[in-house]
């Protein structure tokens, strides 16, 4: 078993080819962003009346949280349920979570028609308490600084063990007062996504009409908050194999693998609640069409890796962990992409396909986010490098990203 | 031909004429044509013309043109034998007139009966030579070879059987019951509409196909609305609202000022009276007050709005869904590749990963 | 302190359970007509399709006319930014009725529950009212001050009323607000409250303007007086919770022909609000579980670093 070890920075050049590749896709979209600021929404995107969100809120937001919820989960196991040694994971994990949902509140203020009326936020006395979307709003932006306040003890520690004798002790001062407030930061880093997850899935009780019954149901929050969850827990799995292969981390399979099948009971309660959703006076919806095809796609997406997790051969393999990990990543995105979007339908009449100019956008995003993640984890102590015999870390050139 | 080209009527007058006619009871160009060439050869149709309980505004509108060879011209295509008001005989030389050619042309003459008919008190209201007007009605239809009754009040009372309706005034088919009769009402009527029916029972011997209140249906079957020139304007929204306001001068629809054009079935908007391009109530920007429909002319007060009967919604009113579909082949190619990448990386990976077996992490 | 997989799995189903009977738990009074509510009443049978009502309608608002997409000016075919009125038809072979679209203004509207802002907002109970907003009247208006043009308002109003500048660079929603406007303080109500301009023009009255009572009975009338030229059924009356522009239909036609959706008695609001407020009490359990938490925490924290001094490493 590996005891675990101290992160540290991975060092190397910053802006390698990979790096370059990333910030010139991302480049690409600043020019659409650019292009929808100065022209409106409409010339770059195909938002219409009827679906007025487009990909931005469900893929950017949505998905993008989901997948950066590995903080909350891991946060859950280290912290609440005192699991150590998942300790290991908590800082590449909050570090994604913290890249993903700034990714998310950067879509938001992109998607926004007057962003520039956003300052309002900060006025509670016009905050309008029913509305779901405020509260994801204001839990998500406080959400992002608690994230990056996570990440501060990475990067005073770097700051730390600067030569400068001040900065030395600016770092340690500031990183000692900060280690005292931990238990109030992470109790808020636990409170607020279980808000917010769940209300992502709440902002679609209002839109009952225009969402299949299949989808819609009181349970959306529930659902959501385990989706995200077992998101979460997929995609750090899918995280440190990629930075195993690229960077040499620490990646312990009995870990992963034991994460895993806490991700398998929460799949396998999301497949359980919608079942009895449907059994509870809905089952007529259910025939040979599309919408209960997709339906069942669903169940089986979340089904798989669930039974994959608890079989044995999944356990012991990295590779068919990975692989699995990635069908819970997937089975979120798609339950999420679904209702939102496919399963919508405002009225006869409208359809939607997200415009070039929109996919630059949110292909953009993730980029940038990759981007962030290689330069963050190379210039401060994030992760946890597996030694060599030489005692010092093997770090692999072939940094190639996904 | 050589008689109107005398009086300076030309052959291309004449055929407009014609043409004109026909195409007022349906009939194609060609059949002008015919009628022109049958009215010009020989015997012109004999025409009987019985005048009632009326203005006499149906024989005015025949004649009151603006280019005076017209009307010589419409009366060269018949043979008027018996017109109250513009034969040149009077007394017992116009009844002399009336029973010569009564019995000259037995069967063959044409009646047109233009004003109603009273038949409170015996029908005293109106005597003609010591008849009644039954009498006369009776008597004269008798041996015809057809009827027409010209104008609202020969269709069915016009005027004269507005409320209270004194004189118990009816519509000539009330009298005359034993024969169809052709009612061409107006008030005045359309003269078109006359001359049409006139020729082609002339021409063809055959009279127009009749609706259900026995007028011809190629003028009668369409309400004014339907046909109106300024029907674009009702359809965007845009009335007059009072007499000479900004929209009244601009030509707006007259609906909201009363117009009776979505009720009225008549064929004014399309032929204007004689041959004066826009001269028709509509066209002047006066509202049209249904003169043919003998429930509202006379009856609904003219500035009174009515339910538009029959509207025929254009294809340019929106369906209840309209069509805001965007979805395009290339982006949606783009975005399945995309996404089909992805899987695939992950795919490969997750092979990649798990087929060697040198990676493969032994539990400790 | 250690959880168990067993215990977590119950947590979650407690969870799980809470919320679906959150449905059963009335923390959101269910909101009737106010008092002064005003509204119109558009009966089916009466129009012609003139559309001097939405003719009218982009004058007082000052609306351009619609373009299609290649710039020739055209009828428009929907509501949209330029347009807050419009006529529709339907066709059943020779048959024919038409529809008048805009705001519904509900009696417990949607957007009204999911703007963030609180632009979108019932007259005088918004979070920013103008000094002339008077309660009572219902009537939805738009505060574009706040508006952060999330357009979340689009997606949870089930008559897809509210529409977006798409092509703006500084968009605004846009939606019919009965010519709030138009009042006339001096007249009597409910022309003190508004004026629509699609009422005041319209030739046969077949959208009529008064207090939403007021109309509702007379919409009753006009059933029991002639009820072979009516579809039974008053929409707006129930529908959704109620809405202040109630519908007539003629015989024959469904109000779903009509375009206008099946909506339950429930208001999307209201369920919305009792599914998503049930869990936080009213913000004590956010507050109780945080401070729970941050006890646990902190007791956890100092046991760990007692042990760590003491010299063992926990672990």
């Amino acid at each position: 078993m590996i005891g675990y070890g101290e992160p540290q920075a991975i060092g190397g050049k910053l802006l390698a080819r990979p790096m370059k590749t990333l910030l010139a896709i991302f480049a690409v979209s600043l020019g659409v962003m650019w292009y929808r600021f100065s022209a409106g929404l409409g010339p770059v995107s195909n938002m219409t009346d009827g679906f007025t969100w487009g990909i931005w809120e469900p893929v950017n937001v949505v998905v993008f949280t989901g997948i950066g919820a590995g903080a909350y989960g891991v946060g859950l196991l280290c912290y609440l349920l005192n699991k150590g040694r998942y300790h290991g994971l908590v800082r590449p994990a909050v570090l994604a979570g913290a890249i993903c949902y700034s990714l998310g509140a950067a879509s938001i203020v992109v998607a926004l028609g007057r962003y520039w009326n956003s300052y309002w936020l900060g006025v509670p006395t016009l905050w309008n308490l029913s509305s779901a979307l405020l509260e994801v709003a204001i839990c998500v932006l406080t959400y992002v600084m608690v994230l990056w306040v996570e990440m501060l003890p990475s990067f005073l520690a770097r700051i730390s063990a600067s030569p400068s004798a001040r900065w030395k002790t600016f770092g340690k001062k500031w990183g000692g007062r900060l280690q005292q407030a931990m238990p109030y930061i992470i109790a808020l880093a636990i409170l607020l996504p279980t808000m917010h997850q769940s209300s992502l899935g709440g902002l679609l009780l209002i839109a009952g009409p225009k969402i299949h019954p299949l989808w819609h149901t009181a349970l959306l929050p529930t659902l959501f908050l385990i989706s995200c969850l077992s998101m979460g827990f997929g995609a750090v799995v899918v995280l440190i194999t990629i930075l195993k292969l690229t960077w040499n981390v620490e990646h312990d399979q009995r870990l992963l693998a034991e994460m895993s099948r806490v991700n398998a009971y929460l799949l396998i309660a999301l497949v359980v609640l919608r079942i009895g959703d449907i059994t509870a006076g809905k089952l007529w919806y259910v025939g040979w069409d599309l919408i209960s095809l997709l339906f069942f796609v669903e169940l089986a997406l979340f089904l798989t890796p669930a039974l994959l997790f608890l079989s044995h051969r999944v356990k012991r393999s990295r590779g068919r962990l990975f692989g699995a990990s990635l069908l819970a990543v997937a089975a979120g995105a798609v339950y999420r992409v679904d209702a939102y979007l496919s399963v919508y339908r405002p009225a006869p009449g409208w359809n939607y396909w997200p415009s070039i100019g929109e996919m630059t956008v949110t292909v953009g995003m993730a980029a940038l986010g990759i981007a962030v993640f290689i330069l963050i984890s190379r210039m401060f102590p994030v992760l946890v490098v597996e030694e060599t015999a030489t005692g010092r870390p093997r770090a692999s050139e072939s940094a190639a990203s996904r | 031909m050589t008689e109107l080209e005398a009086r300076g009527v030309s052959r291309r007058d004449f055929l407009k004429v014609c043409t004109l006619a026909a195409g007022a009871v349906g009939l194609p160009a060609w059949a002008g044509e015919m009628m022109a060439d049958k009215a010009a050869s020989s015997a012109k149709p004999p025409v009987i013309w019985l005048h009632f309980q009326e203005c006499t505004g149906c024989s005015e509108s025949l004649l009151r043109a603006s280019a005076p060879d017209v009307a010589e011209l419409i009366l060269s295509l018949i043979s008027l034998d018996y017109h109250e008001t513009l034969m040149a005989a009077a007394g017992y030389q116009a009844e002399r007139s009336l029973a010569d050619s009564m019995e000259r042309n037995d069967g063959k003459y044409l009646v047109i009966i233009e004003g109603a008919i009273p038949t409170k008190d015996g029908g005293v209201y109106c005597r003609a030579a010591g008849r009644t007007a039954i009498e006369t009605a009776h008597k004269v239809t008798a041996r015809a070879g057809a009827v027409l009754a010209i104008g609202s009040c020969a269709s069915w009372g016009g005027i004269p059987s507005a409320d209270p309706n004194p004189t118990g005034a009816v519509g000539a088919s009330k009298i005359v019951t034993d024969r169809p009769i052709v009612n061409l009402p107006g008030c005045p009527a359309n003269p078109y509409n006359l001359l049409g029916t006139v020729l082609q029972y002339a021409t063809f011997g055959t009279l127009p196909a009749l609706d259900e209140l026995s007028r011809p249906k190629l003028a009668y079957a369409r309400v004014i609305h339907e046909d109106c020139p300024r029907r674009p304007h009702f359809d965007a929204g845009r009335f007059a609202h009072k007499y000479g306001d900004e929209g009244h001068r601009a030509g707006y629809c007259l609906y909201k000022l009363g117009c009776k054009g979505p009720v009225t079935h008549a064929n004014c908007s399309l032929n204007h009276f004689v041959d004066v391009p826009g001269a028709w109530p509509i066209g002047i920007g006066h509202p049209c007050v249904g003169c043919t429909e003998q429930k509202i002319a006379f009856r609904v007060p003219l500035h009174q709005t009515v339910d538009v009967d029959r509207p025929t919604a254009p294809s340019t009113y929106p369906p209840i869904h309209a069509d805001h579909r965007v979805v395009e082949p290339l982006p949606v190619g783009i975005g399945s590749a995309i996404v089909g990448a992805l899987a695939g990386a992950g795919y490969m990976a997750t092979k990649k990963l798990t087929g060697n077996p040198k990676k493969h992490d032994p539990e400790e | 302190m250690i959880i168990s997989r067993r215990s977590l799995l119950k947590g979650a189903a407690a969870t799980g359970t809470v919320t679906a009977l959150a449905r059963c738990s009335h923390a959101r009074e269910r909101s009737g007509a106010l008092p002064e509510a005003v509204g119109m009443l558009y009966d089916s049978t009466r129009c012609i399709g003139c559309r001097a009502c939405v003719t009218k309608c982009k004058e007082v608002n000052g609306l351009p006319f619609d373009r299609d997409a290649s710039g020739i000016y055209d009828t428009p075919t929907d509501l949209s930014s330029t347009t807050k009125n419009i006529i529709k038809v339907f066709r059943n072979g020779d048959n024919h009725a038409f529809v008048k679209q805009q705001c519904m203004h509900c009696v417990d509207p949607a957007c009204v529950s999911v703007c963030m802002m609180g632009a979108l907002h019932k007259e005088g109970s918004g979070k920013r009212n103008y000094p002339t907003e008077r309660k009572g009247t219902g009537i939805v208006l738009y505060d574009k001050g706040t508006c952060v043009g999330c357009r979340y308002c689009q997606i949870a109003c089930p008559f897809n009323v509210p529409k977006f500048q798409w092509q703006e660079a500084f968009p605004v929603i846009a939606k019919c607000e009965m010519c709030w406007h138009r009042r006339d303080p001096s007249q009597g109500e409910p022309f003190a409250i508004a004026n629509p301009a699609c009422c005041e023009v319209c030739p046969r009255e077949a959208v009529i303007f008064g207090m939403r009572a007021s109309l509702l009975a007379e919409a009753k009338r006009r059933i029991v007086a002639d009820p072979k030229r009516y579809n039974g059924r008053i929409y707006g009356e129930r529908e959704g919770g109620g809405t202040q522009v109630l519908y007539l239909a003629p015989a024959g036609v469904s109000f779903k022909d009509l375009g206008m959706p099946d909506l339950p008695a429930e208001s999307s609001a209201h369920f919305s609000e009792s599914v998503s407020h049930a869990p936080y009490l009213y913000g004590i359990t956010p507050v109780a579980l945080y401070a729970a938490m941050a006890f646990v925490l902190r007791r956890r924290k100092k046991r760990d670093d007692r042990l760590q001094r003491g010299g063992e490493t926990k672990r």
